[in-house]
């Protein structure tokens, strides 16, 4: 082994993306590891609690999707107690957390396509920002994804109780109902946020899509894998956050398994690496065959391209529309494309939009039947919702009393991780000859990990000061002999 | 002319949740005072971007693990002292960028950001203990946040 590359966070956010490449003695990558951390003693903290506390507990673990957690979590509360949810109860959950998905995918919009893709992968890294997008793509725009959460929020605030930890999923149901009052409010944004919708799609359409060094920037070969996917899908094997079974299609975009999300240990499982905390899934029924991509390998990918991938389909028309535009042009389904990512987090944005605006007008919505009342004893409760960021398991046993006695989680980036630690790999063989490493190439093996928007600890926040990055180079002998420092 | 004092962390992971800790210490103290609002939050990046909107002033308060500092170290610094810098993800964008972006989409923002930041060990424990030199270090934040509050007040009183 020759040197070693670090690229290094020094702040509080270490280990939120720290990667790791090994330099032989011809200068070429041996190998890149991508490192993230590891939320340390949940299920020694969960044990003993009451499982009623577990929406409340499981949304403070995370400052990113507090929702997610709050919405799996009641599912497994559902599960436990074997109570079945009143069809307006049922239908108020998917409708707000269809408001988040919609308020956590906009934030992306300041990041469209990333920073790399609308100011250019290799411009100076000054440009490189937020701030170098929004010079392209105008302030009002800024402006109109700003007015767009605060809507969201407020009505989450409302009807959720908090927009940030909500407390509003209970087993059996819903701990509101909604008024006349809200579901006119509810109704007048999701038609704001179904036009948001549409205007972010124009917006991708022409600053990337009409840009061909985008295009060919996406699809090219650094950036791209052949593995598995894995997304929730309905009784149509259509798209569906909140609830459904969990469909995988292979590398040719075949159906190799759909199954309930009670059976998820008999399909999924966690891979162990010596040189990381984090357990990589991937499917039971085609195994750990280290980090490669292909049909032998059980490599998975979760979150918006490999929800668009697993479905068939989107349920509502536009969002359908965008999506037969983003097959053809990317060459066809599946597309293995990683920096499709973002396109893909904006049909489902339009998606959620729509869907949010059904329900908000559904007739049942404001009836006052939200919750069935538990009788059963409980035992054990499984729960999936799709996070932004992908498939999202909670899983908890308890005793008669209903405490808890094992809790397991597999976060959203779970489900991504072989794959970023294969993308990372990649980029890196691919960029750096020769020993040379320089800021841009960085730039470009970093950018193979910054597409899934990876969110591992479930655990961490930042101090929103800055990220800077310290990439050092070692020789065989571990004496330092190149840093480069982006603070 | 109104102040937000903002603790930021999650009160469940052992001292990840110092400035929690310290903004409810704080909103007892500040109770009286209705130019200062005191909030927490355990989100991060842009998402925090609203909470700001319609203060003169802020104060940051966070963890912070550099390495760089002894553990319950209160450092101060102000968001003119952070370089903005390519983040990736919304989850990451930094002050400077955050209070760019409210000013040229035209945002009632916070001219200046104030940060004060404890110098942290353990941010992974779920249900962990608060180590001790940051649990000591609590006091210490408290009275510099109250100082740099004196001094905007006393800046707005002589102007």
């Amino acid at each position: 082994m020759g040197t070693r590359v670090s690229i290094d966070p020094i702040t509080r956010l270490e280990g939120h993306g720290k990667i790791d490449i090994f330099i032989n003695d011809k200068g070429d990558v041996d190998r890149a590891y991508f490192q993230v951390p590891e939320l340390r003693g949940f299920e020694q903290f969960a044990k003993g609690r009451p499982a009623e506390d577990m929406p409340q507990i499981t949304s403070r673990i995370c400052g990113v999707c507090p929702m997610a957690h709050h919405m799996a979590s009641s599912k497994a509360l559902d599960d436990l107690y074997k109570v079945q949810l009143p069809s307006t109860a049922k239908k108020i959950r998917e409708l707000m957390y269809n408001v988040f998905f919609i308020e956590d995918h906009a934030l992306h919009f300041f990041y469209l396509g990333g920073p790399d893709f609308i100011v250019g992968p290799k411009a100076p890294k000054a440009e490189r920002n937020i701030l170098g997008v929004l010079g392209k793509v105008g302030m009002e725009i800024g402006k109109e994804v700003i007015g767009m959460r605060r809507e969201l929020r407020t009505l989450m605030n409302d009807i959720c109780g908090k927009a940030i930890h909500p407390v509003f999923g209970l087993p059996g149901g819903v701990s509101k109902v909604i008024t006349r009052e809200e579901q006119q409010r509810l109704i007048e944004v999701s038609k704001h946020a179904v036009e948001f919708g549409k205007f972010c799609l124009k917006a991708f359409d022409d600053i990337v899509l009409k840009n061909p060094e985008y295009v060919k920037l996406i699809t090219s070969g650094t950036y791209t894998h052949r593995t598995y996917y894995m997304g929730m899908v309905d009784a149509d094997n259509r798209i569906n956050f909140y609830d459904g079974d969990i469909r995988v299609v292979d590398p040719d975009g075949k159906e190799r398994v759909k199954f309930a999300p009670r059976d998820y240990l008999q399909h999924i499982g966690e891979h162990v690496e010596q040189w990381s905390y984090v357990k990589f899934c991937f499917l039971k029924d085609v195994g750990w065959n280290g980090f490669k991509d292909g049909k032998e390998s059980g490599v998975y990918a979760v979150a918006p391209i490999g929800r668009l991938n697993a479905a068939e389909g989107f349920p509502t028309p536009l969002a359908q529309q965008a999506a037969d535009k983003y097959f053809s042009t990317l060459g066809g389904k599946p597309v293995h494309y990683t920096l499709a990512t973002n396109w893909a987090r904006l049909i489902e944005l339009l998606y959620s939009a729509e869907r949010m605006r059904e329900l908000a007008a559904d007739p049942e919505i404001d009836s006052s039947d939200v919750r069935a009342i538990p009788t059963e004893k409980p035992t054990e409760g499984i729960g999936i919702v799709e996070a932004p960021r992908g498939t999202l398991i909670h899983h908890y046993k308890t005793d008669d009393r209903g405490l808890i006695t094992d809790a397991n989680l597999i976060v959203a980036t779970q489900g991504n991780l072989a794959r970023i630690a294969l993308s990372v790999d990649k980029a890196a063989r691919g960029l750096i000859h020769a020993g040379r490493v320089d800021d841009g190439i960085l730039n470009m093996v970093e950018m193979a990990f910054r597409a899934y928007d990876p969110c591992n600890g479930c655990a961490t926040h930042s101090l929103p000061g800055q990220m800077p990055l310290v990439v050092s180079v070692y020789d065989s002998k571990h004496n330092l002999t190149q840093e480069i420092r982006r603070d | 002319m109104k102040t937000l004092v903002l603790g930021l962390g999650n009160e469940l992971i052992a001292d990840d949740g110092v400035a929690i800790r310290i903004a409810r210490i704080l909103s007892q103290h500040l109770k009286s005072r209705d130019d200062v609002d005191v909030l927490e939050s355990s989100q991060h990046g842009l998402a925090l971007i609203d909470l700001f909107s319609g203060y003169d002033k802020a104060i940051i308060v966070d963890a912070i693990k550099t390495g760089a500092h002894k553990p319950g170290s209160v450092v101060t610094m102000s968001s003119t002292e952070l370089s903005a810098v390519e983040a990736p993800s919304p989850h990451f964008t930094g002050v400077p960028e955050m209070i760019r972006i409210a000013q040229d989409i035209g945002l009632p923002f916070p001219k200046s950001i104030q940060i004060v930041a404890i110098e942290v060990v353990d941010q992974s424990t779920v249900g962990g203990p608060m180590t001790l030199n940051v649990e000591k270090a609590i006091p210490d934040a408290v009275a510099a946040i109250d100082a740099l509050i004196y001094t905007t007040t006393s800046e707005i009183l002589a102007s």
